[in-house]
């Protein structure tokens, strides 16, 4: 019955990455096994933080104490990643056909954090998604109608966050600005505790911070990868 | 060693499923409530399918309590966001309006329910005027059976019928009994729906979704094609026949012997009654008083000759014999008695595992059935033509009922003709006019024939519970402490005239004892097949320490092969225990072979008895003569189909506006994040015009 609710809400959460991922990966197969193993290193820290999770009885319903771990695992994930690219760096260099890969490394950090977002919203959002496609929708026993299309959005920033993290993280192990690591880790903890907001019903308290932390990360990231507001007048001129 | 493995593996599998079943929430439970109920579903016979099912994925409609006929009219004629699923209680639930809602077809009304609200209701019934109008006794120029007259309303045997069980419905029926569900139901309804219902298309509406697809359609010929296995490589059912057990007793236990040759010297007086009823939903129908009140005199008229005559040899002619029989199967054109008329037929009955000579028509003295007893105080007894031997019956009857030393207060009157009531005998008349059926009916005064509502209330049944021995007779004169004017005092004096009559039939003398049927058996005998299965007479006829039936009453309607059969093995036992001589000599280890049986006996301490007690297979003989023809009318062709689940779930409907809000959200968020990214990725130099700064520290 509702299954345009629940194509609205496979849109709007992923039809942007989905663009981002046709027109900047799909032509390249090495950005394509990069996103992949990307996706398949944050399975790895989903699957520590939820034996984590599992292995501590007493903290199971403590929702936060779930979260913050998750977050730490994740960036330790991307660390991880970090560090394999790295080090696998010259013989990309020589495999690649498309050596922009290996020359702006940024596009790398891209790459492995889009394939970090893209999953990390698969998990959020695919439960969610197949529970849509019955007759019904929120709000019977509490809850609100809303709450498919909050989801939806949450994920979509969740996606842009992790891609724009990325950037800004390798770039900081690559210069050592300490700030910028810690800005990552914070944000993403921050962004995830508002999450724990939704559970009240307090919708607009998550998503409003949530996009204000988006654009902010985002233009972070903007800069990081070298991008000027001179440059970002051009573009607007189209010179 | 792999096998401990193999189940350590599964141990671990099962203990992680189950604490994931305690902690999962899913979005799911906070969208759906369950509500339960039991669906109608469908049978069909040789030319139509009947009753209900959902469309194959649940079919979904918005709640609207109705009332008053306004409310209806406001559904059928100016729905604001059809489809709808109106509420009716039972008093609206009739032909007219059911009709007018499947008229309105599945676009306004796709679902029903009925709730268990039936302060108004004064009828209640959905079979037909004429219940099993194309089965019975029929002129060789009709299709229709000449005992009743359909046109004449007023003179049918069901007047109050509305023949919806017979009717085919493009929605699903769901019936709510338990009143918190329906609670749930209306509260649903009023926090969500009832007010301002011009705006009902604009916002989320609390709906219903029934999921009972029937994979069964057009009729029984088509659907048996489909599940034939020549036919069907997939191996699915779609339909089974409907198939149960008819239980037969004798008074005197038959000579075992080798030969199967009719013996024409034996005797029988056939007393007989129904044993199922049926409903228009899954698993409710108790039929009170449409059929287990026969039964009930059945069973005591039973008890009470066993009694009085305990042995073949107290009567002039010793090969006499009474065969009682309750037949399965009836409400659905004579099913169970179609069958043993095919089967004497054939030579078939009882069979030859019982080794014991086939009883054929000459055999038969003569039947008495027991039809519907309404008004228990004015019987007739029918027969199609005037025959001396009805005649002494009716005169014997009438001595006993009539008699002021009893003081019974029965008038039993003669009715000779085709108006004979839906009952066996028709079976047996329809094969030969001749045969000597004797009905006794009353005049039809049921006004729930055949529905969920012929229960306890219906014939007024308390239950008395008085702990005492049921298995003796009673002195006409004490009835332990139970009201004059109770169903069980009624039952007890039909059964004693029934009794008192074929005992002077049987002996040739008058019946002079001052002691009747014990109203504690009836007591005992509704107590178990209309409140709970636990109970004393199914305890008592059952093996010792048997583990107890459930606290519900044994389900009554056939079903099919590898449905319930409650009610009929519950017969079985109860024929099994009324009716055996006990046989103290043999010891419990011996006890093991029929005709010999293990009872718990009165006290639960342990008997053993020589019954006479059997099944016979209540299947209609259209499902084995190979190509029949199923719109001959000859034998009954129910089936019943199959179905995967019964469920139904409310929740939030979702408005087209809303759907369609977020939707064409969703794909302008697409297309503009398409077009963006494709300028971004397209003059991407552009916009990054530094170099990295870290891109030196690449290469070293």
């Amino acid at each position: 019955m509702t299954l345009p609710e629940f194509f609205g809400c496979t849109l709007i959460a992923f039809g942007t990455p989905f663009a981002l991922f046709v027109l900047t990966i799909a032509n390249d197969s090495m950005r394509i096994i990069m996103l992949i193993a990307a996706a398949f290193f944050w399975l790895l820290s989903l699957l520590l933080s939820s034996m984590l999770w599992f292995a501590i009885v007493p903290l199971r319903d403590v929702l936060a104490f779930g979260v913050v771990f998750s977050v730490l695992f994740q960036e330790c994930f991307r660390y991880i990643i970090y560090r394999i690219l790295r080090s696998t760096e010259q013989a990309l260099h020589a495999v690649a056909e498309d050596t922009r890969i290996t020359e702006n490394k940024h596009i790398l950090a891209y790459v492995s954090g889009l394939g970090f977002g893209i999953i990390s919203g698969l998990f959020a959002l695919v439960n969610v998604l197949a529970d849509m496609t019955g007759p019904g929708t929120m709000g019977l026993k509490g809850g609100s109608e809303i709450f498919f299309v909050t989801s939806a959005v949450q994920v979509l920033s969740i996606v842009l966050l992790h891609t724009f993290w990325s950037v800004i993280f390798f770039n900081a192990f690559d210069t050592n600005n300490y700030l910028h690591i810690f800005y990552v880790v914070g944000s993403h903890l921050f962004v995830s505790l508002l999450t724990l907001l939704n559970a009240d019903g307090l919708y607009w308290a998550s998503l409003v911070p949530n996009y204000v932390v988006t654009i902010l990360t985002g233009v972070l990231a903007f800069k990081v990868a070298g991008g000027t507001s001179n440059s970002f007048k051009r573009f607007l001129m189209c010179r | 060693m792999a096998e401990q493995m193999k189940t350590a593996a599964i141990w671990l599998l099962l203990w992680l499923q189950s604490t994931a079943g305690v902690l999962g929430e899913r979005t799911r439970e906070k969208m759906y409530e369950p509500i339960l109920g039991a669906s109608c579903f469908r049978r069909l016979n040789g030319t139509h399918q009947t009753g209900c099912s959902s469309t194959f994925s649940g079919s979904v409609g918005v709640l609207h309590l109705i009332n008053t006929d306004a409310d209806l009219e406001f559904l059928l004629n100016s729905p604001p966001s059809p489809p709808y699923a109106p509420l009716i209680p039972p008093h609206l639930f009739t032909r007219t309006n059911l009709l007018r809602l499947k008229n309105a077809g599945p676009k306004t009304i796709s679902v029903v329910l009925l709730i268990n609200r039936s302060k108004r209701m004064t009828q209640f019934s959905h079979e037909l005027n004429c219940p099993n109008q194309y089965s019975g006794l029929k002129l060789s120029n009709s299709t229709a059976t000449v005992t009743c007259d359909a046109s004449n309303v007023a003179n049918t045997w069901n007047r109050w019928g509305t023949g919806l069980l017979h009717e085919d419905f493009p929605f699903p029926i769901y019936y709510i009994a338990d009143p918190e569900e329906i609670d749930k139901l209306e509260e649903c309804f009023n926090k969500f729906n009832n007010f301002d219902y011009e705006s009902h298309s604009l916002r989320s509406l609390c709906a219903v979704e029934i999921k009972s697809f029937m994979s069964a359609a057009v009729n029984s010929e088509v659907c048996m094609r489909r599940t034939n296995f020549i036919n069907n490589l997939g191996g699915s059912k779609y339909c089974d026949p409907l198939e149960g057990r008819n239980v037969y007793a004798t008074l005197y236990p038959r000579t075992p012997t080798e030969s199967f040759d009719v013996d024409a010297t034996e005797k029988f007086i056939v007393v007989s009654c129904r044993l199922d009823t049926t409903s228009m939903f899954d698993g409710l129908g108790l039929g009170a008083m449409d059929s287990l009140q026969s039964l009930a005199i059945l069973t005591q008229v039973a008890h009470m000759l066993h009694k009085l005559l305990p042995s073949a040899n107290s009567q002039p002619n010793p090969k006499r014999n009474v065969l009682f029989l309750a037949f399965n199967g009836e409400s659905y054109d004579y099913i169970g008695s179609q069958r043993l008329v095919y089967d004497m037929e054939n030579l078939a009955f009882p069979s030859r595992s019982t080794r014991t000579t086939p009883i054929s028509f000459e055999n038969i003295e003569f039947m008495l059935d027991i039809g519907t007893l309404d008004d228990i105080g004015n019987i007739k007894l029918h027969t199609l033509t005037s025959t001396p031997p009805a005649q002494q019956l009716l005169q014997r009857l009438n001595q006993y009922a009539k008699s002021s030393r009893y003081g019974f207060n029965v008038n039993i009157e003669s009715n000779v003709g085709y108006n004979i009531p839906p009952t066996s005998a028709q079976s047996f008349l329809r094969r030969d006019q001749k045969f000597p059926a004797l009905i006794l009916n009353a005049a039809p005064n049921n006004r729930y024939y055949h529905s969920i509502y012929d229960d306890i209330d219906n014939v007024d049944y308390v239950y008395a519970n008085t702990s005492q021995d049921y298995t003796k007779l009673a002195d006409v004169n004490d009835a332990k402490n139970i009201s004059w004017s109770s169903l069980q005092m009624k039952v007890r004096n039909v059964s004693s005239i029934v009794a008192m009559a074929l005992y002077e039939t049987l002996t040739g003398k008058q019946y002079q004892g001052n002691q009747v049927a014990n109203p504690l058996l009836a007591d005992e005998f509704f107590y178990c097949f209309l409140m709970s299965s636990d109970c004393p007479l199914f305890k008592a006829s059952s093996y010792p320490n048997s583990p107890a039936g459930v606290p519900l009453p044994p389900m009554r309607y056939i079903s099919v092969l590898g449905g319930s059969q409650e009610s009929s093995g519950w017969t079985y036992r109860l024929f099994g225990y009324l009716l055996s001589h006990q046989e103290p000599s043999v010891p419990k280890e011996n006890c093991t072979q029929l005709p010999l049986f293990y009872f718990a006996g009165l006290n639960g301490t342990g008997e053993c008895r020589r019954t006479t007690q059997n099944y016979t297979h209540a299947l209609s003989p259209a499902f084995l003569i190979e190509d029949y023809d199923w719109r001959s009318g000859q034998y009954s062709t129910w089936t019943e189909s199959t179905w995967s689940q019964f469920s139904a779930r409310i929740f939030l409907r979702p408005s087209h506006v809303h759907e369609v809000t977020i939707l064409s959200i969703g794909i302008v968020v697409f297309i503009i994040s398409f077009c963006l990214i494709y300028i971004i990725s397209s003059r991407w130099e552009v916009l990054f015009e530094d170099l990295p700064a870290s891109n030196a520290a690449l290469f070293n």
